[in-house]
């Protein structure tokens, strides 16, 4: 007979999924950890030493820590690892520099323009990374459900490819049918909808508002058109659409990719900052350590 | 019709002959010896005659002494017999280098690092020097087989260790048939004269001819299939001699098309049903059990019907069984159970067809009925009320859909129908390390394709994109499939298995043929154009770019596995053996 600890186990394996556990796993080491770190720097402070020191050392040493991950995603070919589980380390990690952070600083705004500084250069890197995490969990599935999966590279070109494709479509219309309809409103609301990426924060924030107006817009001019112009215009329709979905995949993929050009700058100065930091308190420690 | 039309003969299966030099004088040599004079050439139709099968699939090679004629794990499409002189049969693993294979090394620690200032900038670079010596090979050796002389083996060969063969003795025949990998290396003993005939024609001589088919065969049986019963887990238990009487009633059966990797293509974009039909029938639903079906090489589907259709149940690989179920339910049942399931060739398939007789004499008398049951390899469609926890034996379903309607298992006990449909529709059941993506987690960061390049003179081996199928990707990567069609035909043995199980292709020994590309059918390899140190593309004589095939390695030579699955920082990318359908489920289902 298999022993409750194994059943319990197999039940927990068949109802949590693998993220779940492990979030659930971390975090429980997180919490740990945290009110590890708040006990110890109490008795600390109890004891008459300086917490302040003993919360800034680990402060320091878990922003290292930190940053020590973009080292290991340059050294792929090292054995260090699975990135995944630096990922989930960093994370967790970060996390508990929140707690080690607040107890450095008291919970309240330092006094000193260089410590305002790095404060709020930290607050500016737990800040973006909190929203990466948060994107990268949230964005990878909405990708999924827009558009076809396409690489963020060759988006210009297909942008490209879908522009020819609507002003062929929209020249058609000129000497198919004579008229000027379908070309005014092109050069009127579709020419600069195809020429560039659009709508990204609306994009972002799961808006459909613009494309269901364009759309409105174009179905508006069905009274107008005759048969041939009407074929051009579900084409465009579709056009729109498929310009539409890329737009959108464009906006998701770019921010995937861009938010780290606002947390790894952000890792640097905080590291500088951090270091100038440490050298005065050093500098001009006096007797207080 | 207009007149600007161009018109051809259909083209026919022998317009590109072998061998270019099989002339009628040679042919009546070969038909005057053995085994060819002992065939009756009235058992060939008249459209496929002894005389134009030697002549148009075979040809005549001579091999120098110390020439290797094939090499251990190579594929090959080709047996050879021995015309005149001797080719010697190493007994032993003759080193790769000896070979013409360059060993590789994993990467030490330093020169892991070194690859932050030594990897080229400019794509696909390579050492001018070594690209010449492959070039000459190609060059000299244009419209022959490949030859590579073994200049490293140590004199002082042990002579034990090595077997003969003479005239009139056929050899890689199995390789050739079975797509298995050789199985041994051969070199030519002080010149011989051989003959290579293609897998085609041995498989037409074989069929018409009852002598040749039983050398085959016993070869077979004496070879392969007792290592391959022995090593069964359903025939474990079994001694010696009866092992040997189970090989002597297995009947060896072929289904399918042996090149399927071209109708592949076509197909992928058919109907499901049409698909379905291209897929030829080795045992239908709703007939008799007359024996259980062993899978020898290559892919089968197990399906059932569903509605209008046919619902893909499990796929079936070497050493999986079919019909298992049905004879362990018939053999207590009083009314026996028609087969539950049909099974399909998915492109081509080898079985051996176990008699009824011999698995209730051997097996279902010997072992408990629960053990036997365990080994089903799919879900099991029959549920008898006994096990269902009753009492008394209850009757059991006569039709496979009211015994699904009694309470049968799904489809999979462990993968959605979907995905089942979708990996054997497009084949992905070869793969052995196929890259899964899942979509919903990977960020598109690319930190799986930037490894990949640094691991590989930043150059990335795979394109991360590929079909999709719910929210997971097979990626367009090297899966380094259970049935590599992409080793066939490689004139220099350059793309082979390496002795840590990925398929890798020698660099060095590639001559650019594109041969292995045009087979992959899952387009995995490409070829690339190559420069040198400058960044010059290096051209042939005739101004033609030098091509290389390149593919996933699988980080053979890196310490720490697959570089593209430790760069993953989202846990969106795994290598995935098709075979182990539980670790696949449960990454899917995470």
């Amino acid at each position: 007979m298999k022993s409750s600890t194994a059943v319990a186990t197999h039940v927990a394996e068949n109802t949590i999924g693998f993220f779940a556990r492990r979030r659930l796993r971390m975090a429980t080491v997180t919490v740990l950890s945290a009110l590890a770190l708040c006990w110890w720097l109490r008795a600390r402070h109890f004891a008459l030493r300086p917490d302040v020191v003993d919360s800034g050392v680990v402060l320091a040493v878990l922003v290292l820590l930190l940053a020590a991950y973009n080292l290991r995603k340059k050294l792929t070919f090292l054995p260090l690892g699975r990135s995944s589980t630096w990922l989930q380390a960093h994370i967790y990690m970060a996390l508990l520099s929140v707690v080690a952070f607040a107890a450095h600083t008291h919970g309240r705004l330092p006094r000193g323009p260089i410590e305002i500084f790095l404060a709020c250069l930290y607050l500016g890197v737990a800040g973006s990374g909190i929203v990466g995490l948060v994107i990268t969990r949230v964005f990878p599935a909405c990708l999924s459900t827009r558009g076809e999966e396409v690489i963020f590279e060759r988006i210009p070109q297909f942008r490209r490819k879908l522009r020819m494709l609507a002003e062929i479509a929209v020249l058609r219309s000129v000497t198919e049918a004579d008229k000027t309809t379908l070309s005014d409103f092109y050069t009127r609301r579709l020419s600069r909808f195809f020429s560039g990426p659009r709508n990204f924060w609306l994009h972002l924030f799961q808006s459909q508002r613009a494309r269901r107006r364009l759309l409105a817009e174009l179905a508006d001019l069905d009274r107008y058109l005759n048969a041939a112009e009407g074929q051009i215009a579900a084409e465009l329709r579709d056009l729109v659409e498929t310009k539409d979905d890329l737009d959108y995949q464009y906006a998701l993929q770019a921010t995937l990719k861009g938010w780290l050009f606002v947390h790894l700058p952000l890792t640097y100065g905080l590291l500088l900052v951090a270091a100038v930091h440490v050298v005065l308190v050093h500098a001009f420690r006096g007797g207080a350590l | 019709m207009s007149d600007t039309s161009t018109i051809l003969d259909r083209p026919k299966r022998w317009d590109q002959p072998f061998g270019g030099d099989m002339d009628d004088a040679t042919v009546d040599r070969l038909l005057l010896g053995s085994p060819f004079r002992e065939m009756d050439p009235a058992e060939f139709p008249a459209h496929l005659s002894l005389r134009e099968i030697l002549k148009n699939d075979t040809r005549v090679v001579r091999y120098e002494d110390n020439d290797i004629v094939v090499r251990k794990g190579d594929y090959g499409n080709s047996a050879f017999l021995v015309l005149s002189g001797k080719v010697e049969v190493f007994l032993f693993d003759v080193p790769s280098s000896a070979l013409g294979r360059r060993e590789r090394r994993r990467k030490g620690l330093l020169r892991s690092i070194a690859r932050l200032w030594t990897n080229p900038s400019l794509p696909e670079v390579r050492d001018r020097d070594r690209v010449r010596a492959t070039a000459e090979l190609a060059d000299a050796d244009e419209n022959v087989h490949m030859k590579i002389l073994v200049q490293d083996l140590p004199i002082a060969m042990d002579r034990q260790r090595t077997a003969q063969l003479s005239e009139g003795q056929l050899f890689g025949e199995l390789a050739a048939l079975g797509r298995i990998p050789r199985g041994a290396t051969i070199r030519a003993v002080g010149g011989a004269e051989l003959l290579e005939i293609r897998w085609q024609g041995l498989r037409e001589l074989r069929a018409r001819s009852a002598a040749l088919r039983k050398t085959v065969d016993e070869q077979y049986r004496k070879n392969a299939l007792g290592i391959l019963l022995r090593d069964h887990p359903l025939f474990k238990h079994l001694t010696f001699a009866e092992l040997e009487e189970v090989a002597r009633e297995a009947v060896f059966e072929t289904y399918g098309n042996f090149e399927w990797y071209g109708s592949y293509k076509q197909l992928l974009d058919a109907e499901p049903a049409q698909r379905l039909a291209a897929e030829p029938v080795i045992a239908r639903e709703g007939d008799h059990p007359d024996g259980l079906i062993l899978i020898r090489a290559a892919f089968a589907r197990v399906s059932a019907v569903f509605g209008n259709g046919s619902r893909t149940i499990s796929y079936l690989g070497v050493n999986q069984m079919y019909g298992l179920e049905e004879l362990v339910h018939n053999q207590t049942a009083d009314t026996p159970a028609p087969l539950q399931t049909t099974l399909r060739a998915v492109g081509y398939v080898d079985i051996l067809r176990i008699p009824t007789s011999v698995v209730e004499k051997f097996v279902l008398s010997r072992l408990p009925r629960e053990q036997v049951l365990k080994f089903v390899s799919y879900p099991r469609q029959l549920r008898t009320e006994v096990e269902a926890g009753r009492a008394e034996p209850a009757p059991v379903a006569t039709s496979p859909a009211r015994a699904r309607e009694a309470g049968g298992p799904g489809p999979s006990a462990t993968l959605d129908p979907g995905t089942l449909e979708f990996l054997v529709d497009n084949r992905f059941i070869n793969g052995v390390a196929a890259m899964l993506i899942d979509t919903d987690r990977c960020t598109r960061c690319d930190d799986c394709v930037r490894a990949c390049a640094t691991a590989h003179d930043n150059n990335p081996r795979f394109i991360r994109h590929g079909p999709i199928y719910g929210h997971h990707m097979v990626t367009n990567a090297c899966m380094h499939c259970a049935d590599p069609v992409c080793m066939i035909g490689c004139p220099t043995g350059a793309i082979h298995r390496s002795a840590q199980g990925p398929v890798v292709i020698d660099d060095q020994t590639c001559i650019g043929c594109q041969t292995c590309a045009n087979s992959c059918p899952y387009g995995n390899i490409r070829m690339v154009e190559v420069r040198d140190e400058q960044g010059e593309f290096i051209v042939d004589k005739r101004q033609l770019p030098i091509l290389k095939a390149t593919k996933c390695d699988l980080c053979v030579d890196e310490s720490g596995g697959p570089s593209c699955v430790r760069a993953c920082p989202h846990d969106a990318l795994q290598r995935v053996d098709m075979k182990d359908t539980d670790t696949l489920a449960q990454w899917l289902k995470r």
